[in-house]
């Protein structure tokens, strides 16, 4: 599958396989025991926990120690205390999901200061380069994600609709990619239709937001959300008021799973692979430790999920069954 | 404050001294610049540095500060005594919209005015696609980079970064016509239109000048007076940095070593055709369909495209075939690099390129012929090493090329009174008035420069 978006500054996407490990690496790395740190932005969610299932599993082969995994709560502050006091702590590296640009950018500077190898996840903060301040960025391709969430999404649209288009209002390059890559599809795709953008802080300013473009933008039909709990939230806030809008979003959550399921308002829903995305975080990190060369940027493409596929999807991105509610409604269970 | 008030608030503190706009602008101009560039920070360094006395620096910080250009509210650490206000360049006053056009790719970004890269957005893109589609797409990420930022703010420049030498000459004050870069660009307006949808100047330079440029400011030749950058594409184009200042030549076209012949066994052709990746993916191409890589074989049994990017791969993984073909490229520019490298003597040599980037065998090849036939003394202490800014370095660049644009003394003269650079007379006269609301210049303007001190 092939990666539409570029990197950060602009680097090809290298695939996951480009940092697969040898026999030989995992000799080399049990040979010396090394100490990771993971710094995320929640460690709420199925996505968080399959990354974190993914990077332990490989480290535990190579014999690399976690010493902690840090729950950021989404907190600026607490993101920068945490890495201003990893730096005392002195793993050889940390695995972080930066939850800021410009805001954490100093802190995270002070960790390559330090000499500790920084593979970040997702996000890169402002003025950071690969090589110089990070080892390497892993992320989905959410140029990608976008582009499919809107081809998903456009079959449901008639001639001349107009959709509400929800972005994060955080300057973040994971969302950015996936709402300028939405717009960019439609734009080429289907120029009759309509975009109308507000950008969220937090779950409940989302549902908000979507009643009130509603109120403004009475044809509004559809509406595009850049990942799947304020997806969620939007959609029930929508129907408790009376709207079903169709519905697309990046990331199966359970819900929206069950949504999809159902044929209820979701219709598209671009999906990361998490799990994958931490083994290649891990195998980075590996590589880097034995001063291995690594790509700037390593990207993991999504997968597009519609109901008809939704069952087989869940299993692919969560390793598990697909709710019972969602193969109930699908009829591949009782 | 408005011009209106910045001139009555200029009047007000220079009552009963003689005003003549000739001789404060100079001093205005110079104690920016020094803020800006960060070569004063307090009063008394800028009465050191521009040897100016303590009531013309106050009286320009005070215009200055009306004019919103910089900001006294920080004081700095005391040495004995009261801690000094800092002065800091209002970086923030404006922004400067950037693109990086390169035959796959488009870039944008936004920066501040110190040319400090604040968003910035990458894409695949078709540079043979009709001009007017380019220009469309720019305008959205444009206009989409605006909107992302918390404080809306106003842009205040334009700065392109273009795969192709942009001819220095008569417009360099602020682009008024597009320039040929490309041959599409010859029917379409790309300059006037981007004019006329934000109502700000437009500068461009090329890819190569703009990458030197990011890269002397922020990347591996930052702090350094000698450089040579080379960007390895289809075509190969040299950067040039002497004294710590981009050398663009007469014409702009300082640089051009692709068009330098070499020779490849016993053919002779220019450097573009013999090392560029034009070369490298024919060559793999025949090594594919040959079996003679099995890596890249095995790529077109499945179906993909074999481009100079799939070489470099496969050379990477330690492809014999495709690590051959790199080593060959990497020999031949480095033999033009070494020609440059002894005639310049710079301190380092920066290579940039996604294909440079995603390889080391290329790296290796370079380095090998650079160091076996230059003089010792050239490669001493010379390093050679990979960009790592990617394209993030044409963005730096070209953040460069407008903030010392707008700032050069030439330019900032006939603007700096009305505080913003789309009222300079000579773009009000390009585009129109930037904004019928804007006040008219101030009728006073600052007392002279009594207080210079003679060398």
């Amino acid at each position: 599958m092939t990666i539409s978006g570029l990197g950060p500054h602009g680097e090809r996407a290298s695939p996951p396989e480009r940092v697969s490990l040898l026999p030989e690496d995992l000799a080399a790395a049990r040979a010396a025991t090394r100490r990771v740190a993971i710094v995320l932005h929640t460690l709420d969610g199925d996505w968080t926990k399959q990354q974190i299932s993914g990077m332990l599993g490989i480290f535990g082969d190579c014999g690399v120690v976690v010493t902690e995994v840090i729950d950021c709560g989404f907190s600026v502050n607490r993101q920068v205390s945490e890495l201003d006091r990893l730096i005392v702590a002195a793993p050889d590296a940390i695995v972080a999901l930066p939850v800021a640009n410009e805001q954490v950018a100093a802190a995270f500077r002070r960790v390559s200061e330090a000499g500790i190898r920084l593979i970040l996840l997702e996000n890169v903060p402002t003025g950071l380069l690969p090589g110089t301040h990070y080892t390497s960025l892993v992320s989905s391709d959410n140029f990608g994600l976008g582009k499919m969430a809107a081809a998903g999404l456009a079959p449901h649209l008639v001639e001349g609709a107009a959709v509400g288009v929800l972005g994060f209002a955080a300057d973040f390059f994971a969302t950015n990619e996936r709402e300028i890559a939405f717009a960019n599809w439609l734009q080429a795709n289907r120029p009759d239709v309509r975009s109308h953008v507000r950008r969220f802080g937090d779950m409940d300013e989302a549902a908000e937001l979507a009643l009130q473009m509603i109120a403004d933008q009475p044809d509004i039909s559809a509406f595009f959300v850049v990942w799947d709990t304020p997806a969620n939230a939007v959609a029930t806030r929508l129907q408790s008021a009376g709207y079903t809008p169709a519905m697309a979003t990046v990331d199966l959550g359970e819900d929206v799973a069950i949504a999809l399921a159902a044929g209820r308002q979701f219709v598209s829903v671009a999906a990361q692979l998490p799990f994958q995305q931490g083994v290649a975080a891990a195998c980075t990190t590996i590589l880097a430790l034995l001063d291995r060369t690594v790509p700037a940027w390593i990207a993991i493409p999504g997968i597009s999920v519609a109901q008809s596929n939704v069952a087989d999807s869940f299993q692919i991105i969560w390793r598990k069954p697909a709710p019972r509610e969602a193969l109930r409604l699908l009829g591949l269970a009782p | 404050m408005d011009a209106n008030a910045a001139a009555e608030s200029s009047r007000l503190r220079g009552k009963g001294r003689p005003r003549t706009s000739e001789t404060a602008i100079p001093s205005l101009i110079e104690i920016l610049n020094l803020i800006r560039t960060e070569r004063a920070s307090t009063r008394q360094e800028l009465e050191r540095e521009a040897e100016l006395g303590r009531a013309v620096v106050a009286d320009r910080l005070q215009l200055l500060s009306d004019l919103n250009l910089v900001d006294e509210s920080e004081l700095g650490h005391a040495t004995g005594g009261r801690a000094p206000r800092l002065v800091k360049f209002s970086a923030r006053r404006g922004l400067i919209l950037l693109a990086t056009l390169d035959q796959m790719s488009i870039g944008v970004g936004v920066s501040d005015l110190s040319g400090n890269l604040l968003t910035q957005h990458h894409e695949a893109a078709n540079l043979t696609a009709p001009v007017a589609q380019l220009a469309d797409r720019l305008t959205s990420l444009f206009n989409w980079c605006l909107e992302r930022q918390v404080t809306p703010t106003a842009p205040w420049a334009i700065s392109l970064s273009v795969p192709g030498t942009v001819p220095s000459g008569r417009n360099d004050a602020f682009m008024t016509t597009t320039p040929p870069v490309l041959p599409a660009w010859e029917d379409f307006p790309l300059v006037e239109t981007l004019t006329r949808q934000f109502g700000v100047p437009v500068w461009i330079r090329s890819s190569v000048e703009t990458m030197a440029m990011g890269e002397l400011h922020a990347g591996a030749g930052h702090g350094l007076r000698s450089m040579l950058f080379v960007k390895v594409g289809r075509r190969i184009g040299a950067g040039i940095v002497c004294d710590g200042q981009l050398y663009r030549g007469a014409q702009g076209a300082a640089g051009l070593i692709g068009a330098l012949p070499v020779v490849s066994d016993g053919v002779t052709g220019t450097l573009d055709v013999m090392a560029g990746s034009d070369m490298i993916e024919r060559e793999g191409r025949t090594a594919a369909e040959s079996g003679r890589s099995p890596v890249l074989a095995d790529l077109l049994r499945r179906g993909a495209e074999i481009t100079s990017i799939e070489v470099s791969q496969a050379a990477q993984i330690g492809d014999p075939a495709a690590s051959a073909i790199l080593s060959k490229s990497g020999h031949l520019i480095g033999q033009v690099v070494a020609t440059l490298a002894n005639a310049l003597n710079p301190e380092i040599i920066v290579l940039s390129g996604t294909l440079v980037q995603t390889n080391d065998n290329l790296l290796a090849g370079i380095r090998e012929t650079v160091y076996g036939a230059s003089h010792p003394l050239v490669t001493r202490d010379l390093r050679i090493i990979c960009s790592q800014m990617g394209s993030s370095a044409g963005l730096v660049g070209a953040a460069r090329v407008a903030s010392e644009a707008l700032f050069s003394p030439s330019f900032l003269k006939d603007w700096i009174l009305h505080g913003k650079p789309n009222m300079h007379p000579g773009f009000v006269a390009f585009h129109g008035p930037a904004d019928k609301a804007e006040p008219p210049p101030p009728n006073h303007l600052p007392p002279s420069d009594p207080g210079r001190i003679a060398p």
